[in-house]
């Protein structure tokens, strides 16, 4: 599961991503991270489900930090895609496959949202929400 | 195999065309028959197929319409024009214009061109024309703006002077950043590989000797029917790189086969789907029509190195690509195609359509096209310059043995920013810059190892200055020591070298 933490001025000092990950020993892996003069947001992907991911989340919101879930990564507009493949091999991380039909598929689990296929989709039918 | 083996005559165009008319001819996809032949052997096959039809559909740079707008009143001889604030060209008759597909919008720029404009033209949107003139006793006007749409249009054709190359070259990277390219997105250190083309679909390699194909050959393009008009530009059958110069009536095409698109960071283009039918008037044309894609070879080249020869890494087939991995240096490195397979395959089997439903006729070419022809490279002729014209030869270097210290005042005394560490035959080792002698000094770092950058960036004697200067701004370097083949240190070239041709220029 891929959560947005938004973190305040006042808690974005704090370790609270690290100690959350200690006290679990859930290996929450970061993907994007941004401080500003107002917080910061961290887009992690959490390998847990159900009871387990209830917990970290209210971990994070005992300490200040509001939680979203990002339910989609990225968007294929299949009215746009042509099924070329040009998104496919610059997937760091083989998120995107085609299948036997030459259709893109996009595995979401897998997706570090690094945006590459964004950009290298020649047609502009890739687009992150 | 000799040259007239296989030449008789299966059929002729007549004959063919006598059976479409019919209803009866056997036309079958490219795929459909490599299949069949495998299963039953070319003979036997080539005697039941009439044709068999192909299909591609990728991006083809050099593709574009001409458009006559009409005249308005009063007239304007055209002098400058855009359409979508995309330039067209204008070195033609008052009202005539020609689109090209890699035209860049001059307010959008990369993610709207001419390949865009052609295909909004198709999907009957409305185009904003502007144009500008200088005004004569015929023309007066000076200045339009106006919409048009594709229906308002005198002519509007597609005439593409290089489509469907028989042969590309599929690509990768061996930098240590990621590259933009015609070929897409290349990750680095041989991260991921891109290729072209619709392999055992591909329209040139079904007819690889050119036995059928040429000027007057009715074709599927863009959804339309258009019709060969000669070679392609770069035109190299006997290097496997034939190409097509094509045109058709852009009123009767479909936007599905004609997509504007944007390759990040390098440009516009157009995606174009190209089918053609291959009449099998010979058993040789059969054989070539039933090449499949294990028998489809490409190379795969390094597009690190910024060369119009680029190393080849790799030879592989269309089956390994289409496998979706190759192994590179000993490592499993994911494959994707550019051109899109679905659509070659629909473009065959719609052409194949056409044909059995007594709607497409085969044409025989007025003309063949040729299968040898030079293709011959831009030279230089002007004088260049290169590293080794601006670097300088007299190079301060140390050695992996000396302190700090040593190295501070060498800097010091010889006013020089960058020190090449080398060891006792002068191969380079690592370098020292005097930011690094100011990061050490703050960090409290003081031995050379812990200061040295070990991983240089080079440039060699013959490499020209633009690519240096290039290399200099991506790394955001201000210097890089020249190596010869040994990794000898042999010269320095920096941006204090540049900064000083730049002077000299402007003198």
């Amino acid at each position: 599961m891929k959560l947005r933490l938004l973190y305040t001025r006042d808690n974005v000092g704090n370790p609270v991503l690290s100690d959350i990950v200690l006290k679990t020993r859930v290996p929450i892996n970061i993907l994007e991270a941004k401080v500003s003069l107002n917080g910061g947001e961290i887009v992690v992907d959490v390998p847990a489900t159900g009871k387990e991911l209830d917990e970290i989340r209210q971990l994070f919101q005992k300490e200040g930090v509001s939680v979203k879930e990002i339910k989609s990564v990225i968007e294929i507009d299949y009215e746009k895609c042509i099924s070329c493949g040009a998104c496919v091999s610059p997937c760091p991380v083989q998120a995107i496959k085609q299948n036997p039909d030459w259709d893109a598929e996009l595995d979401e689990g897998r997706c570090i949202r690094c945006l590459i296929c964004v950009n290298a989709c020649p047609v502009r039918a890739i687009k992150s929400p | 195999m000799t040259e007239q083996l296989g030449a008789e005559t299966l059929r002729t165009y007549e004959e063919i065309n006598e059976r479409v008319k019919t209803g009866d001819a056997v036309v079958v996809t490219a795929e459909e028959f490599v299949a069949h032949v495998r299963d039953r052997g070319v003979e036997t096959v080539a005697k039941e197929v009439d044709v068999v039809t192909t299909g591609t559909f990728g991006a083809m740079c050099s593709s574009g319409a001409f458009l006559n707008f009409g005249h308005s009143e009063p007239p304007i001889k055209m002098f400058k024009c855009w359409l979508n604030d995309v330039p067209a060209y204008k070195g033609l008759a008052a009202v005539d214009a020609y689109i090209g597909a890699t035209a860049m919008s001059e307010s959008k720029g990369f993610d709207y061109g001419g390949g865009h404009v052609i295909e909004d033209l198709v999907s009957r949107k409305e185009i904003e024309l502007r144009a500008e003139a200088y005004g004569t006793d015929c023309y007066p006007r000076k200045a339009i703006e106006t919409t048009i749409v594709l229906d308002d249009l005198n002519q509007a054709v597609l005439v593409n002077p290089r489509n469907a190359y028989e042969h590309y070259n599929a690509a990768t990277n061996s930098t240590d950043r990621i590259l933009y390219t015609y070929m897409g997105t290349l990750l680095p250190n041989y991260g991921n590989v891109t290729y072209s083309g619709a392999g055992q679909l591909s329209p040139l390699y079904k007819d690889k000797n050119f036995e059928t194909i040429g000027i007057g050959t009715r074709i599927f393009l863009g959804g339309g029917i258009g019709y060969v008009i000669g070679e392609g530009t770069q035109h190299s059958p006997q290097n496997q790189f034939g190409t097509l110069m094509v045109r058709g009536d852009l009123k009767q095409m479909k936007p599905r086969y004609l997509r504007g698109a944007t390759y990040y960071r390098y440009g516009t283009s157009l995606y174009v789907g190209v089918g053609i039918p291959i009449p099998i008037t010979n058993l040789r044309v059969a054989k070539s029509a039933a090449l499949p894609d294990d028998q489809i070879f490409t190379s795969i080249l390094d597009y690190g190195v910024p060369s119009r020869s680029r190393p080849s890494v790799k030879k592989v087939s269309y089956a390994d690509l289409k496998l979706g991995k190759v192994v590179i240096n000993g490592r499993s490195v994911p494959t994707s195609p550019l051109s899109s397979f679905k659509y070659a395959k629909e473009i065959a089997e719609t052409l194949k359509w056409w044909i059995k439903e007594g709607l497409f006729f085969l044409s025989r070419p007025a003309e063949l096209l040729p299968n040898q022809k030079e293709f011959k490279p831009l030279e230089v002729r002007r004088h260049e310059l290169r590293v080794k014209d601006i670097m300088t030869v007299k190079v301060t270097t140390a050695k992996p043995t000396h302190n700090i210290k040593t190295i501070a005042s060498l800097i010091v005394r010889n006013g020089v920013d960058h020190i090449p560490i080398v060891d006792d035959d002068n191969k380079l080792v690592g370098i020292v810059t005097s930011w690094d002698l100011a990061k050490a000094l703050a960090e409290g770092k003081n031995t050379l190892d812990k200061v040295m950058t070990t991983k240089v960036i080079t440039a060699r004697e013959n490499e020209s200055e633009d690519v240096v200067a290039r290399r200099l701004s991506q790394h955001d370097i201000s210097g890089m020591p020249v190596v010869d083949d040994e990794n000898r240190v042999i010269g320095i070239v920096t941006t204090d070298d540049l900064a000083k041709l730049l002077r000299k220029w402007k003198e």
